[in-house]
C-alpha cells in the first residue's frame, strides 16, 4: 500500500514538493476512493440480484462517485 | 517524453495491482465475484482521480504562497462529503499524535545519550 503513496509523489512532480504526512493522507484518500467505488458497485450488483460485479454496475455508480469526491 | 510515458505506465501498473487486491478483498467480503474489466476500470478511474487531486493540491499550496503541499491542503481536497472530511481529519490527528510521540522518544534518546556521554566523560576525568 506504500506503493500508492509513491504513486502520488511521482505522478505529479509539478514544481512543488509534498510533506510526508500529506503523502500518507493522500494515500488514505485514494484508498477510501477505491473502497467506496467497489462497495457502491457491490450494492448496485446486489440491487440487480447479480452475483458478479460487472462493469455496468460500476458505470452506473460512477457519476455520483465522481461528484462526491 | 518517452521516459515520462514509461514511468506513467509503471505507476498505472502499480495502482492496478493495489486496486485489484483491495477489490478482491471487498468482493470476497461481500461474497461476490468481480470481473477483471471492472477492476481495470476502477484502477483507471483512481489514477485519473489522483491526477485531479494532485492538481488541486498544487493549486492550494500555490494559493497559500507555499512550495510544499501540507496536510491542510489535503484536508481541503476532501471537502465535498462531510463524512470524508471528518475521516481525513481523524487520520491527520492520528498522524500528528504519532509525530509527537516520535519527537518525544527522540528527545528521550538524545537525553539518555547526553547523560551517558557525560558519565563517560566523568569516568575519563576520574581516571585521569
Amino acid at each position: 500500500f506504500v506503493a500508492k503513496s509513491l504513486v502520488v509523489f511521482h505522478v505529479h512532480g509539478f514544481s512543488s514538493t509534498v510533506s510526508s504526512d500529506a503523502v500518507i493522507l493522500v494515500a488514505e484518500l485514494l484508498k477510501v476512493f477505491v473502497e467506496e467505488a467497489t462497495r457502491r458497485a457491490v450494492k448496485q450488483a446486489d440491487s440487480e440480484d447479480c452475483d458478479t460485479i460487472d462493469i455496468e454496475h460500476f458505470e452506473k455508480i460512477l457519476p455520483q462517485l465522481l461528484l462526491d469526491f | 517524453m518517452d521516459e515520462d510515458e514509461a514511468q506513467k505506465q509503471r505507476l498505472k501498473a502499480a495502482v492496478h495491482y493495489t486496486v485489484g487486491r483491495l477489490c478482491q478483498d471487498i468482493a470476497a467480503d461481500c461474497e461476490k465475484q468481480i470481473t477483471k474489466q471492472t477492476i481495470a476500470a476502477i484502477a483507471e478511474t483512481a489514477f485519473r482521480q489522483c491526477d485531479i487531486f494532485a492538481k488541486d493540491l498544487e493549486a492550494f499550496a500555490r494559493h497559500a504562497k507555499r512550495h510544499t503541499v501540507t496536510v491542510d491542503d489535503v484536508k481541503l481536497t476532501a471537502r465535498r462529503t462531510t463524512a470524508l472530511y471528518n475521516y481525513i481529519q481523524q487520520k491527520s490527528e492520528e498522524l500528528a499524535l504519532n509525530n509527537q510521540e516520535l519527537k518525544e522518544k527522540r528527545k528521550k534518546n538524545a537525553a539518555k545519550r547526553k547523560s551517558k556521554d557525560m558519565e563517560a566523560e566523568e569516568e575519563n576525568e576520574l581516571e585521569d
